[in-house]
């Protein structure tokens, strides 16, 4: 499994493909996040930065994880296939490299929101719980990129959008009654914006939310790249 | 191994690539595909290989180490041959030093630091069989392996497969360049008009005619399974 996880990132390294999302996250920090925040609230504001981030990098992190796991030609698919003896390998080994890439996105993405929330004051439990957001909305922005990569939908037109339509309909889906069906992007936003100790203490519920929305796309994931050839 | 009535096609309104297929392939055994260009040779390997599953049937018994060399082999990878190698023997969980051996063995090893797209056909044909081989597999499946091999290697690999066989892989091979019909009991398969015939030493079909059999209902599983072992091809009235 390590073995697989590491061929499939070393791929997307090595083939620059990483630049793409590399370079979106590396302007959004240099040209947004780099006008913090400042005055009386700036402590607040920036705690709720970190929502902010999750919310911007889902789309960010789903585009990185279709690029990943679309690196690898089918045919060498294939090969890696026959290679690993357990047949379910090498997909939890895709989402998995997938979900590590976009983890080191996120510290990338992060960096800067970290050192102002540290030089603001912000509280430190408002900290925690925006880097556990980020550690956790990773994992569904993953499982969108996955949903759409060529394993499951072969026609590159078709997959991109798939992908920018999801991103989109989730943001919708959460405004309506249908929210539960949708990732809690909605939610986290409000909670960050109604302040610090708000975010932390609705935590535990966009959290569970998040967790279980994962393990059902993920389990529907599974079933269904399996059956693809 | 064993494939018990299988039939394969891609989408559920397409032509049958094949169907009612029924074989073993023994331990030890070196079979020959055979057939047209698209009759379905390619198909059948990776049925055979696991990387598609039948529509119909099963395919029973498949050894746990698979080797697959593809007809082309994917040289649009951004590695190096010994990188390439190397990950694909992590993969298996094979000695790193395997992949030397066998690029040793491949005449591959002045080709090692080059990357995989500046390969030639023949070369990057070489490193597929080098992943195929490399993980000691009980299963090999090689589809057009001469294709684009120098002369040295097209003359050793027959040789190389007969070996493999000897200590105990089922190998598989689609060979237009017949280059492997000289070994030594190569069984022969032939995909043709969606059907799986094996064919007898001087390369025409065994004869096969169809025999009706009366059974009491409670005992035509237990028939139908006893005459499946045996090798015979068994379908049900109004099946």
């Amino acid at each position: 499994m390590i073995a697989l996880v590491r061929f499939q990132m070393a791929g997307y390294v090595r083939s620059l493909r990483v630049l793409q999302p590399l370079i979106v996250v590396a302007l959004f920090a240099a040209l947004i996040l780099s006008q913090g925040p400042s005055g009386p609230d700036a402590s607040t504001l920036a705690a709720r930065t970190f929502a902010d981030v999750a919310a911007f990098m889902f789309p960010v992190w789903a585009w990185a994880a279709r690029a990943l796991l679309d690196t690898q030609p089918d045919e060498q698919r294939a090969l890696t296939a026959t290679a690993a003896r357990v047949p379910h390998t090498p997909l939890w080994a895709g989402l998995l490299a997938a979900y590590a890439m976009n983890l080191c996105l996120g510290v990338v993405a992060l960096a800067i929101p970290l050192l102002q929330a540290l030089q603001a004051g912000s509280p430190g439990s408002a900290i925690l719980t925006g880097c556990a957001l980020n550690l956790l909305v990773a994992a569904p922005g993953t499982l969108l990129g996955a949903w759409t990569s060529r394993a499951v939908i072969p026609d590159p037109g078709v997959s991109l959008l798939a992908l920018l339509g999801g991103a989109l309909g989730f943001l919708l889906l959460g405004i309506g009654p249908l929210a539960w069906l949708s990732v809690p992007m909605i939610d986290w936003l409000r909670a960050a914006h109604d302040g610090p100790d708000a975010f932390t203490s609705h935590f535990p519920a966009v959290a569970l939310h998040l967790l279980l929305w994962s393990l059902v796309v993920g389990a529907l994931y599974a079933t269904t790249a399996r059956r693809r050839p | 191994m064993r494939l018990e009535n299988v039939a394969f096609r891609y989408r559920r309104r397409d032509p049958w690539v094949f169907r009612d297929v029924t074989l073993s392939l023994a331990v030890g055994s070196v079979t020959e595909v055979t057939g047209h260009n698209g009759a379905g040779k390619s198909t059948l390997l990776r049925v055979i290989a696991g990387l598609r599953l039948p529509r119909v049937g099963v395919v029973k018994d498949r050894p746990a180490r698979v080797g697959y060399a593809p007809e082309r082999f994917p040289v649009d990878q951004p590695f190096s041959v010994r990188g390439y190698l190397g990950h694909m023997a992590a993969v298996r969980r094979v000695p790193r030093d395997a992949v030397d051996a066998w690029a040793e063995r491949l005449h591959l090893d002045h080709l090692l630091d080059v990357r995989l797209p500046e390969l030639s056909k023949g070369s990057g044909q070489k490193v597929g069989l080098a992943q195929a081989l490399m993980g000691d597999p009980e299963l090999l499946i090689l589809d057009e392996p001469f294709a684009g091999l120098d002369a040295a290697i097209r003359d050793a690999l027959p040789e190389l497969i007969s070996g493999l066989a000897a200590d105990g892989a089922t190998v598989v091979v689609s060979d237009h360049q017949r280059c492997i019909e000289t070994l030594p009991g190569v069984e022969r398969l032939r995909v043709a008009d969606a059907a799986v015939t094996r064919l007898a030493p001087d390369g025409t079909a065994d004869d096969w005619t169809v025999l009706e059999v009366e059974v009491p209902a409670d005992e035509a599983a237990t028939l139908e399974t006893k005459l499946r072992a045996d090798g015979y091809r068994v379908r049900r009235a109004g099946q």
